[in-house]
């Protein structure tokens, strides 16, 4: 197990460096240190954890996109999964904006909400996701060190995505609202076919979601920050 | 009965299909749908191609249905993405919806549907290429010139409010290049190009992607021309300089090719090697030492071997006489008959023709004691000398002045000139030598001149000492001229070494005499000179007092000859003279001055010359260590 996490350690540095040099190409953004908590006089400005923001949220839909095209491309060919992936993820209940009027329209106060809500829902199925991939039979290494890899970002973001809240409207502190996830019977059933399914519409819903949490943060990044003049 | 109308059923549908197809009409083949693209995540559109349409018109139907709903929807747009598309605009698209399209082949003869098509919004983004690509050559003062390019994003891509996020890339090449040299952008709308080939026309173009979709087309070609950077100036100027080397160059070929050996010598001087003045390197290696050293200006040297074996032999006699007349000068009185004590057993010849009779005044005194030995001709030789030494040994007068006879050796091979009268100083050591040989044979054979000859040899060589002599002491006028000679030359004094070494006694003081003539026979007819002595005035007479030298018994200091009296024309009484008035330039010790040699000579008082001028010369000149 130890050599499996050196190894999932190793191959998660990759897509982490990767992520760096593409949000620094793209933004020229400096890296700066986040206030450690309890920080009183700390200040990050707004623009910071937004560009942080949106780095993270940037990262995590490259690898989940790339996890699951392997996934895809490995174990679900001819079976069929797309079809049955229909109207299958969990965080489906929360009434995400569907296009870009529709997201324009939302105030920025609820959007930055969902994004926290989509992104708290997603902690137990990634949680579990990569435990899962672990036991698997031949889990690739480039799955897992990802599913690990997203797993790790995810709660970052989470921390970033809270601390923007904090700075945005502070003081309004929501019920912590998420989407739960019980597909975890899924991941650990018998049957071959049923599993590789469920393994396929996790990875699936988590492309979907991951790119919905950089949009929204790109949308309100640019709205918030540039003043919608990005 | 089912099966049997069940198989019916079938068989005329396959009937009717055959009748079809007989007829060349079928159903439309099945479409497919091949691309589904969004431009800007807004809507998006989905092309198909059709099957074979079974030769009859075919309709084609686009229906979906989206995820989470049930309903199925038909194609909104068929025709702004022109055929065989469906152009869903904003309204009906929907993100991170799956979308389920369908498209249907319909002819009369049937219908077919393609393969539901899975397409989400998302994930077919592809953009437009960029807009308004501008090219710029920017030529800052102090700075190179480059390449300033600004383009615009598509005009569908919403960036402004971060719906999505471009990133471009351009690419740019000269005209007549074959490959691309391209360029990451990143995000900006702008780019500046610093590596640039003047004079060249570059062709540029630009594309875009969004964050998460796919790259756009490549931008239409835009194109600049690169001026050059030379200018005119520049091209003047150095032309200017390449023409000013070239002739340059030509010059410096062409002062080489002509002086090319004189300029290697000026550069490289050669290396001078050691001269000599006089020194010619050719006689070393041949091996005349003696030619190369005479061009060197080195004269008499070596010295000629006659010179030295007439010094080497002079020598030799000389040790011997004084050994022998050691005793005998203590008996008896100078005056005496000179002895030819001087003579050594082992002396050689040359001391017999010095002894000759004819050449000096002892011989005539010897003629006395031993007439035959002492007359003899030059050809006396060494076998008489010890004879005639030790019979004058008992003399132990007259022999002295033999012993002081200068060796002359009896042949006369050596040296046959007689030498002018000349300083003797000019005289080189060399000739001296010969001269002394010359003497020795001349004095045989010489007849009157010579005398006077004598007298008029160079009054430096006789000194004053000649005319100033008397008649009595003819040896000692002659000593003194030996004297003289002596005074003039070292080498003279050698030759008297052996009378300095060793106690020569001389019996009589040494005495003047005059040369009165020279007989026939070369015998040189001295007269003793006027002095206060009382001896002398018996001999002022000239027959008497000239006494006959022919003979010079030896060479005293001071270049002065002592002469020995011819026996037979000598009056033995007239030398019986006490010791006369030494000449005052005789410095030797008056017991060498053996004048008792003066013996009384017989007969004749004529001189007999003999060689006697060259003798006289020749021993005075010798002494001087020259000869003239």
């Amino acid at each position: 197990m130890d050599d499996k996490g050196w190894s999932v350690k190793a191959g998660s540095l990759l897509p982490l460096l990767l992520l760096v040099s593409d949000l620094l190409l793209c933004q020229g953004v400096a890296s700066l240190p986040i206030c450690p908590t309890g920080a009183v006089n700390c200040q990050v400005s707004l623009r910071d954890l937004f560009d942080r923001a949106v780095i993270l949220s940037h990262y995590i839909h490259n690898l989940s996109s790339e996890m699951f095209n392997e996934f895809d491309r490995r174990y679900a060919q001819g079976r069929g999964f797309i079809t049955k992936a229909i109207n299958s993820c969990h965080t489906s209940s929360l009434s995400t904006p569907e296009d870009k009027e529709q997201a324009q329209q939302i105030h920025h106060e609820d959007l930055l909400n969902l994004i926290l809500r989509v992104l708290r829902s997603w902690n137990d199925p990634l949680y579990h996701l990569v435990t899962e991939v672990r036991g698997m039979e031949e889990a690739p290494d480039s799955i897992l060190s990802r599913a690990i890899e997203i797993e790790e970002q995810n709660r970052r973001l989470l921390e970033g995505m809270e601390k923007i809240v904090g700075q945005v409207h502070p003081g309004v502190r929501e019920n912590e609202v998420y989407s739960v996830w019980s597909g975890l019977p899924s991941l650990q059933m018998a049957d071959e076919d049923s599993r590789l399914f469920a393994f396929y519409n996790l990875l699936h819903c988590l492309r979907r979601d991951s790119h919905k949490i950089d949009n929204y943060l790109k949308l309100l990044k640019c709205r918030i920050v540039y003043d919608s003049n990005c | 009965m089912k099966e049997s109308v069940a198989s019916t059923v079938v068989f005329l549908l396959l009937l009717f299909l055959n009748t079809g197809l007989l007829n060349g009409q079928s159903p439309p083949g099945k479409p497919v749908i091949s691309k589904c693209r969004s431009p800007e995540k807004e809507t998006f559109t989905c092309w198909w191609k059709p099957g074979e349409d079974g030769g009859l018109p075919t309709n084609y139907t686009l229906t979906y249905h989206k995820e989470g709903e049930t309903t199925t929807h038909e194609c909104p747009d068929y025709i702004t993405s022109g055929p065989n598309s469906c152009y869903f605009n904003k309204k009906h698209t929907s993100i991170w919806t799956m979308y389920i399209i369908t498209i249907n082949a319909t002819n009369q003869m049937g219908s077919s549907s393609s393969d539901p098509r899975y397409v989400d919004v998302t994930y077919i983004v592809e953009p437009d290429p960029p807009v308004n690509l501008t090219l710029e050559l920017k030529q800052p003062e102090d700075k190179k010139t480059y390449l300033w390019m600004k383009w615009y994003p598509p005009t569908l891509v919403d960036v402004r409010s971060g719906w999505l996020t471009l990133q471009y890339e351009i690419r740019l090449k000269p005209e007549k290049a074959t490959e691309w040299e391209t360029h990451f952008a990143g995000q900006q709308t702008q780019f500046k190009i610093l590596s640039l080939y003047p004079g060249q026309k570059y062709l540029v173009q630009v594309r875009c992607k969004p964050d998460h979709g796919f790259w756009s087309e490549w931008s239409p070609e835009s194109s600049i021309q690169i001026p050059n950077d030379v200018t005119m100036k520049d091209t003047i100027v150095w032309i200017f300089v390449a023409v000013l080397s070239a002739v340059i160059c030509l010059i410096m070929v062409a002062a080489v090719a002509l002086k090319g050996h004189s300029m290697v010598t000026c550069i490289l001087p050669p290396v001078p090697g050691p001269k000599i003045k006089g020194f010619d390197t050719h006689l070393l290696e041949k091996g005349k030492s003696e030619e190369l050293l005479s061009a060197l200006g080195c004269q008499d040297f070596p010295p000629i071997s006659d010179c030295e074996d007439l010094l080497v032999e002079f020598l030799e006699v000389d040790d011997s006489e004084d050994q022998q007349l050691m005793p005998t000068h203590s008996k008896e009185h100078p005056g005496q008959d000179n002895k030819p004590t001087s003579l050594d057993p082992d002396s050689d010849s040359g001391r017999g023709s010095c002894d000759s009779p004819s050449l000096l005044s002892k011989k005539c005194e010897e003629a006395r004691a031993n007439p035959s030995t002492f007359n003899t001709p030059e050809g006396i030789e060494k076998p008489e000398n010890p004879q005639t030494k030790v019979t004058r040994s008992q003399d132990a007068q007259s022999a002295r002045l033999e012993g002081k006879i200068p060796y002359f050796p009896a042949d006369g091979s050596k040296s046959s000139t007689w030498p002018l009268p000349q300083p003797p100083s000019q005289h080189s050591p060399r000739s001296s030598y010969h001269n002394i040989a010359d003497m020795c044979k001349l004095a045989l054979g010489v007849t009157g001149t010579s005398a006077i000859l004598l007298d008029k040899t160079d009054t430096q060589a006789l000194r004053s000492s000649k005319t100033t002599k008397t008649g009595g002491e003819e040896k000692a006028a002659e000593q003194k001229e030996v004297e003289s000679f002596h005074s003039k030359t070292d080498q003279g004094t050698a030759w008297l070494l052996p009378q300095e070494k060793t106690p020569f006694i001389s019996v009589k003081p040494l005495d003047y005499v005059e040369i009165h003539k020279v007989n026939k026979d070369g015998a040189l007819s001295l007269l003793p000179k006027q002095k206060e002595n009382s001896h002398q005035t018996e001999k002022s007479g000239t027959c008497e007092g000239s006494k006959e030298y022919a003979k010079v018994s030896r060479v005293m200091d001071n270049n002065i000859l002592v002469l020995v009296q011819d026996p037979r024309a000598q009056n033995l009484a007239t030398f019986e003279e006490p010791a006369k008035e030494a000449p005052p330039s005789l410095q030797q010790n008056p017991a060498r001055e053996d004048l008792a040699s003066f013996s009384s000579a017989p007969s004749s008082c004529g001189l007999q010359l003999g060689n006697t001028t060259k003798y006289g010369k020749c021993t005075l000149l010798e002494n001087a260590g020259e000869c003239g």
